[in-house]
């Protein structure tokens, strides 16, 4: 028998701890924001707000993102990931530097303890990136997807040097603007540079396969690529040298490139051959839905209407909150049921398909558990959102509850997931073979 | 889809249906991945091909093709051969694939 050619999938051990890492974060995050409702009655720069803030998306996105990566990456380049031993090193940098940035923010320590957290995820993000490039230099054939997911990591490590130069400026102050300026800069080149391109990238790949769709033309991709790149390099640039006040146009750049994508996906859907769309899509559905708000938020905070202040800030709030807990979270409780299950099940039963029946890898969740996670993730958000716009603790405690409750649902179907063994298999007793 | 052999390229193609895709739930002849069925002497050669090029699945399709051909035909020497030629197109799936992915 040949043995034809080898998946270039990563061992196991390589991308399942980032679920399980995740998920943990999640539930974190969710208690956290239990013990924060007080926080949402001011400005973002709240101690408490920073450490829901960093474990959202470092705990969180991009500890699942990783993990996702590592498996897709493969997938989106054809070929084999450089090194799976820089991969689980960069898994124990960003694990580390998330716990010890968490504990610095929520006491406020900004002394030794923020500096070695900084560290630990700019070496993490280091890491990723020559991870990323390596392997990227391998693919047998350069695609827009790649030019997304390589520009993805970069940003991430732009992101990380801005953070860790605020982290030195809080004990040797020696950048010439205030704070919150650099924090300014820091959120956006995160949230549109690293987790608005990656997911383009994987998106652009995974959800026209996940739909049987074979979309023939990248054209709307590639403008997408250069309109959100120029936006982002522009909005940079004036931030830090210029103010001139045209924030409008960058956000317009940006959202424009964010609309060809989503442009794209529906010609994807328009030509897809799978009808039926299961949990994980409904919620990938949500999530690309849920986009529209903090776009539509960006544009009304950068078109200098006079708003009072007290609306404005709490304008800004909900701008943060749908981003890391709307649109990003709502995609990671989704496709985590397209792609955990999936990676489990080649790594318990690929030895064995052929041989003996096996269950499918949607056989291996609760569908039960997915859909209430969705029920309590949605009606929590509903509820954070008005909260914390009216800056009414009540309903800012009872989003809280929800989140908690599907941050819970979430983790118990992820670790029965990574958990599951292959049993009790029964052969084949197919036609007439001699089974 | 092409067969040299009719009269076992029915059995291979009708054991092939064992093999489901994972993902997507239907049949890999079905979704019309397998491309050439021959027989050289005691050597039989499946050419079948993935939904997309990188497919983590290709290892585990190819594997679990050789192990059931190998156990329905154990005299004959199965050799399984992954190809990107012609590129895959759900145009490529059957009727009856059709009718499978609506109910998935």
């Amino acid at each position: 028998m040949s043995t034809a050619t080898l998946s270039n999938s990563p061992g196991k051990w390589v991308v399942l701890p980032h679920y399980a890492f995740a998920a943990l974060a999640f539930v974190a995050l969710s208690m956290l924001l239990l013990f924060s409702t007080d926080a949402f009655g001011g400005h973002y720069f709240h101690p408490k707000l920073l450490t829901l803030t960093h474990v959202a998306v470092l705990g969180w996105g991009t500890m699942v993102i990783f993990g996702a990566l590592y498996q897709l990456l493969p997938v989106v380049l054809e070929g084999r990931l450089y090194s799976e031993r820089l991969a689980l090193l960069t898994f124990g940098l960003l694990g580390a530097g998330t716990i010890l940035l968490a504990f610095s923010f929520w006491y406020f320590q900004v002394g030794g303890l923020m500096h070695a957290a900084a560290c630990l995820l700019f070496t993490s993000f280091l890491l990723f990136n020559v991870n990323v490039i390596q392997t990227a230099r391998k693919a047998p054939k350069w695609t827009i997807e790649a030019d997304f997911i390589v520009s993805s990591a970069i940003w991430l490590l732009v992101t990380g040097l801005v953070g860790l130069l605020m982290a030195l400026n809080f004990t040797i102050p020696f950048l010439p603007e205030e704070h919150v300026h650099y924090l300014q800069l820091h959120a956006h080149v995160g949230m549109v540079g690293w987790f608005l391109l990656l997911i383009i990238g994987v998106g652009a790949k995974l959800i026209p396969m996940f739909l049987l769709a074979h979309p023939k033309e990248s054209r709307k991709l590639h403008w997408a690529y250069n309109l959100i790149n120029g936006g982002l390099v522009l909005f940079i640039f004036d931030h830090l040298f210029f103010n001139s006040g045209l924030l409008l146009l960058y956000v317009s750049l940006i959202g424009g490139g964010t609309a060809l994508f989503l442009l794209y996906l529906d010609d994807a859907r328009s030509a897809r051959q799978r009808q039926s769309t299961d949990l994980g899509m409904k919620q990938t559905f949500v999530a690309l839905g849920l986009l529209a708000l903090p776009l539509a938020l960006l544009f009304l905070i950068t078109s200098r209407l006079e708003l009072p202040q007290a609306l404005l800030s709490s304008v800004y709030l909900v701008y943060g909150v749908s981003v890391f807990l709307g649109f990003i979270s709502a995609l990671i409780l989704g496709q985590t049921f397209k792609t955990l299950p999936f990676i489990v099940w080649m790594h318990a039963y690929e030895n064995h398909v052929g041989r003996f029946k096996t269950p499918l890898p949607k056989d291996l969740y609760s569908e039960q558990l997915l859909r209430w996670q969705n029920v309590f993730y949605l009606l929590g958000l509903a509820l954070l959102l008005t909260g914390v716009l009216l800056k009414a603790q009540v309903l800012i405690l009872s989003g809280a509850i929800g989140f908690t409750l599907a941050s819970l649902l979430y983790t118990a179907n992820v670790f029965q997931l990574l958990l599951h063994k292959a049993q009790n298999l029964q052969p084949f007793t197919y036609g007439n073979a001699n089974a | 889809m092409e067969t040299q052999t009719p009269d076992i390229g029915r059995e291979v193609f009708a054991t092939l249906k064992y093999i489901i895709d994972p993902e997507i739930g239907v049949n890999i002849v079905d979704l019309g991945l397998v491309y050439k069925v021959s027989l050289e002497g005691d050597q039989l050669n499946v050419e079948l091909t993935l939904t997309t090029p990188g497919c983590p699945m290709s290892n585990t399709i190819i594997m679990a093709s050789e192990q059931i051909l190998h156990k329905r035909f154990p005299s004959l020497d199965v050799k399984v051969e992954l190809v990107w030629s012609p590129v895959w197109t759900p145009d490529m799936i059957s009727e009856e694939g059709l009718r499978q992915l609506e109910k998935n």
